[in-house]
């Protein structure tokens, strides 16, 4: 529809202005990534916003390498946090999608699964820290404290209803024509499902694999119950990043945070068309 | 679009083939999510509400299963009524829902309507306004830590404004630092609802609302009796998405303020972790946990079933 100049230009003001305060946050952290301790040290009117001695100190600090200026040295570094949240993201995900995925199948061409929906959307609903003192007994008793298996189980199951919904609408949508075709050929359901409906829904089964990673990796409460030290995950690990010699390492934090940041904004970006469908349980389709 | 419970009943199988191949199939690809909901969901409640009933601490130095031992009742519920730290946790997170939802809609919706037909730089623009929703909320409520220091960017910029110095210590002033994590919430969430509805409002039909413009409809008319009805649905399942998430809210409120100054921003999550972890009475937490899934089953069942009638 044809709109005035005059809108236009408010458009594009009320648009910039929005955008604006909504990369601040963003933009100062990434800026406090790369200052050296002096800058990132200095308070109210020796606040700089843009690093002036841009530096990758930060980064190296908690990799483990010695930073000149800090005297501290980190007990444990950023490796294995960042390794522990890739392993419990990516089997929680694939855990969640082999359960999600096959049930979805179950549900959209045979009517399998009951109330599985219902239970579905009300495991959602409920916050997970009203099931976490079961949890951590069964999880204890399991020997699945601190590791990055029991993460991964959790995370399967707390995403699971995602991988389900998600995948159910895309089933739904498939044309049913060619898996009745290769029915008359003579094909058995199973080599159907395995050799031709899964092989069509690649592009799906990678955008929901793709959400759910993020859902997972984003998690920060329940790795805080689950693991203790040599699985934390990284936002776990972020929070311990303070010393009482140096307090608040806000430089090497924010480091930490842009690693943290990055894979999912990028995944965000890749999977834009099917995030609504996903953020509203495949209720609402672009 | 089609909504959330009219996707629930199940269809019928295809008639070839024979019904049997079909349900034995049927219940294999089901089985692990069947399995895996039950190992979540049955197991953990009927142990919490075992649990609730005792006085039971992982300090006791006996198992879980021998809680019986330190059997109390229902004094843990009686407690729990009486207990104001808990009906203030609630209280808190009532608020916080009542101030971010209502303001996530309204910027969310004014963002979609300007986003809502072709302009040049709209792909751009779009994407980077998504850009908070996918931070992760830990990292998230760490940088608006960082920005609400006293001496750090917020006061800042207010000290430019104001000509002096400001100092304002944000996050420990109770009512300041539940508005800076108030504020973190809406930062994070307003893209959210501003995606949802902006789909939503993409597929309102264009005819009836061109036949409008030809009839010389104000804007505001054609927005109010064509495009808001339409949304009806859609407004619905963003409100109830950010409502619930609202309730579960932790992340960036504990990495914020850990829940301080005092109670200040102890939402009812934050509440149960600090008293399973710092308190660690467990039975106590147990009760506190079951009545608050209680009622939400309740009232989503209501809800579900309300929203099953009407379509």
């Amino acid at each position: 529809m044809q709109r005035s100049l005059s809108f236009e230009i408010f458009r594009y003001t009320a648009i910039a202005l929005f955008l604006a305060l909504s990369l601040i946050p963003t933009l100062w952290m990434v800026s406090m990534a790369f200052k050296p301790i002096a800058e990132w040290q200095a308070s109210g009117a020796d606040l700089t916003w843009w690093p002036e001695n841009p530096t990758l100190d930060n980064f190296r600090f908690i990799f483990g390498q010695s930073a000149s200026e800090l005297i501290v040295a980190l007990e444990r570094t950023a490796g294995r946090p960042i390794l522990a949240s890739l392993l419990s993201a990516t089997f929680g995900t694939l855990i969640a999608m082999f359960a999600g995925t096959s049930a979805a199948y179950g549900l959209s061409r045979f009517g399998a699964g009951g109330n599985l929906p219902l239970a579905l959307v009300q495991l959602r609903l409920f916050p997970p820290m009203a099931v976490m003192i079961p949890v951590m007994i069964m999880w204890a008793f399991l020997g699945m404290i601190d590791s990055w298996w029991g993460l991964a189980l959790i995370y399967g199951i707390v995403t699971l209803p995602f991988a389900f919904w998600l995948m159910k609408t895309f089933f739904d949508d498939m044309p049913r024509e060619i898996e009745d075709a290769a029915l008359v050929e003579g094909c058995s359901r199973w080599r159907v499902f395995l050799r031709i409906t899964l092989p069509m829904m690649r592009p799906a089964l990678a955008s929901s694999a793709l959400f759910i990673f993020i859902l997972n990796w984003s998690d920060y409460l329940i790795a805080l119950l689950l693991t203790t030290r040599d699985w934390v995950t990284i936002p776990v690990y972020m929070a311990s990043l303070s010393s009482s010699m140096t307090g608040q390492l806000y430089g090497a934090k924010a480091a930490l945070g842009l690693i943290a940041a990055v894979p999912p904004v990028i995944m965000g970006i890749a999977i834009q068309k099917q995030l609504v469908r996903g953020l509203t349980f495949g209720a609402l389709k672009e | 679009m089609t909504d959330l419970t009219s996707s629930l009943p199940t269809e019928t199988a295809p008639e070839d083939q024979g019904k049997s191949e079909s349900a034995r199939l049927g219940f294999w690809l089901t089985l692990p999510t069947q399995l895996l909901v039950l190992f979540i969901a049955l197991f953990p409640i009927l142990m919490q509400l075992y649990i609730s009933l005792t006085d039971w601490s992982p300090l006791d130095g006996i198992p879980w299963y021998r809680a019986y031992e330190l059997w109390i009742g229902l004094l843990n519920y009686i407690d729990l009524w009486n207990d104001p730290r808990f009906w203030g946790a609630m209280w808190r997170t009532c608020i916080v829902m009542a101030i971010c939802v209502p303001a996530q809609f309204l910027l969310g919706l004014g963002l979609a309507i300007l986003f809502v037909d072709e302009f040049p730089g709209k792909r751009v623009l779009y994407s980077t306004a998504l850009l908070p929703m996918m931070v992760v909320p830990a990292v998230a409520g760490y940088m608006f830590f960082m920005l609400f220091q006293s001496g750090g960017p917020v006061n800042n910029i207010l000290s430019f404004f104001a000509g002096s110095p400001v100092t304002i210590a944000w996050l420990s002033d109770p009512n300041l630092a539940l508005f800076a994590v108030i504020l973190s919430d809406i930062w994070q969430w307003t893209p959210l609802m501003f995606l949802i509805l902006l789909a939503g409002m993409v597929s309102v039909p264009q005819d009836q609302q061109m036949a409008a413009v030809l009839l010389g409809a104000s804007w505001w008319r054609r927005f109010r009796t064509i495009v808001l009805p339409r949304m009806k649905t859609i407004i619905i399942i963003a409100i109830a998405i950010r409502v619930i998430e609202n309730f579960k809210v932790f992340d960036n409120f504990y990495i914020m303020t850990g829940g301080g100054p005092g109670v200040a921003t102890e939402t009812i999550s934050i509440h149960i972790y600090k008293v399973t972890q710092q308190d660690l009475i467990w039975g106590y937490v147990a009760a506190m946990a079951l009545a608050i899934l209680i009622v939400l089953s309740v009232v989503s069942g209501l809800a579900i079933s309300r929203m099953r009638k009407a379509s």
